[in-house]
């Protein structure tokens, strides 16, 4: 029996879609068998970022309404040997198309079957939302340092907190610059959790190759030596359980006389 | 035949005492010709006293227009000895405390009918309303309507004072930056509604002075 984990923020664009492929590529990548739902129905983009658009057949709204089976509309990813599958939004239709029970009953099947269900929450606080959160026992909450983000997940906490079957919701701070934080431009990691006060899962860097690997179809944790990559790594490990520490969030260092420097500041 | 209304001259003036097992229609009969007499010349102020009889709000006005249908006379105050199960229910709750423990997040509202105590933060874009008094154990960022049911002297304290919106019975401050009222170290602050029918905030040392009736322990120790 697996765990399903809904990705959500409150406001858009702060990173859900990327966040939910690149940690259910980690966790694939870890030996893990995983299952990814976009519950964006009308505006997907789960599948274009993985780089799974071509091979979709059927979706979600003709999984729930019948019109075909589970099997048949997931997409494998053939990258990560039969461990990654995708079970991308309708396009054609809106969130209205399903409801909160449909999709209770179907993450509670898809957990049977993979170690991790991760479900893609579109933004706002409406019918989207209530059917993303409807099947999820954990909750991660996405934010990055601007204050608009931060108030919008400090709403959905609330919201998440009052449901039932939900354990408490963790955080990932996403798109951190190192530079506006320590000149006090946006806000520190600090600062953050103790507004929100729940755990953080995580930090992420911004990284422009994040845009230019999601263009490609390759989530960026798939290159090791990524900065932001290294950010999506450790929380998939921290989801199985090992404790990781906070990554620095320093820029590489600047040279070779820097690292010297580094060395004999020891 | 019993007299229905009795006229008493007490140091605070005229005390007109109803009496409160005659029906309602025969009391008022009463009280016409009682105010009606000459004798009464002097203009005077009046207290009305009902005794063990509930009379609704309309009654009341009513026992008010027949008094004050004698040019001389005014009605200061109208007491009876009994209220309704309903008005008693309510003065209770509002003398209770309710406590919420946990953040107040975006979006919510805690609402309580007495004072109310919030052990964590209010956040911004939340809510805590009270009849009474609020206090946060905490930091209050969001909203606070403190003495919602017409009380202007209640008050909100916090342990960092850094709401928003700060509104006490129906006045309203908004917390911009060109309130000069606003210190730079919004630690244990409280807010209360002066004379003038402004919001002040001063320090939470001042509150015994500025509201002594809060504190429910009389005598020193």
């Amino acid at each position: 029996m697996g765990e399903a984990i809904v990705i959500t923020s409150g406001k858009g664009g702060v990173g859900k879609t990327t966040t939910t492929a690149n940690l259910g590529t980690a966790l694939a990548l870890q030996g893990k068998k995983v299952c990814l739902i976009d519950t964006d129905i009308g505006l997907r983009n789960l599948d274009v970022i993985l780089g799974l658009e071509n091979r979709i057949i059927y979706d979600l709204v003709d999984v729930l309404d019948g019109r075909c089976k589970v099997h048949q509309a997931l997409v494998k990813d053939k990258r990560f040997d039969d461990m990654l599958y995708l079970l991308p939004a309708a396009q054609t239709t809106d969130k209205n198309a399903i409801n909160p029970e449909q999709m209770k009953e179907l993450v509670t099947k898809l957990k049977d079957e993979y170690d991790f269900v991760i479900i893609d929450c579109p933004a706002g606080i409406e019918q989207g939302y209530k059917n993303a959160v409807a099947g999820a026992d954990k909750a991660i909450v996405v934010t990055t340092p601007e204050i608009s983000a931060v108030r919008d997940a400090d709403r959905i906490i609330g919201l998440l907190e009052l449901e039932e079957n939900i354990e408490p919701p963790k955080l990932i701070i996403n798109r951190i610059r190192q530079h506006l934080m320590k000149a006090g431009e946006a806000l520190d990691v600090n600062e953050i959790t103790t507004h929100l006060s729940i755990d953080l899962l995580g930090i992420v860097a911004d990284d422009e190759t994040v845009i230019s690997s999601s263009n490609r179809g390759e989530p960026v944790v798939m290159d090791p030596n990524n900065r932001a990559a290294m950010g999506y790594r450790n929380i998939a490990r921290r989801i199985l359980g090992e404790s990781v520490p906070l990554m620095t969030m320093d820029q590489k260092s600047g040279g070779v006389f820097s690292k010297i420097k580094a060395i004999f500041s020891k | 035949m019993r007299n229905l209304v009795y006229i008493k001259g007490t140091k605070q003036g005229l005390v007109l005492q109803l009496d409160d097992q005659c029906s309602y229609t025969d009391l008022l009969t009463e009280l016409q010709a009682k105010v009606s007499d000459p004798a009464l010349d002097g203009s005077a102020e009046v207290q009305i006293h009902l005794g063990n009889r509930y009379c609704t709000e309309a009654q009341t006005k009513e026992i008010i227009a027949i008094t004050q249908s004698n040019s001389h006379l005014r009605v200061s105050s109208v007491r009876s000895d009994v209220i309704t199960v309903e008005e008693s229910n309510r003065r209770i709750m509002e003398r209770q405390s309710e406590t919420y423990v946990g953040i107040v997040r975006s979006g919510q509202v805690v609402k309580a009918e007495g004072d109310l105590v919030v052990v964590g933060d209010v956040n911004p874009n939340a809510k805590v309303v009270a009849g009474g008094n609020i206090y946060v154990l905490g930091r209050l960022k969001g909203i606070a309507h403190a003495g919602a049911n017409g009380n202007r002297e209640a008050v909100i304290a916090a342990s960092w004072l850094e709401a928003t919106h700060l509104k006490i019975d129906d006045a309203l401050e908004t917390m911009t930056d060109e309130l000069t009222v606003l210190s730079e170290q919004p630690e244990m602050e409280c807010a209360y509604l002066h004379t003038n029918g402004h919001i002040i905030i001063d320090r939470l040392q001042e509150l015994r002075f500025i509201r002594p009736q809060i504190s429910t322990f009389k005598g020193g120790s």
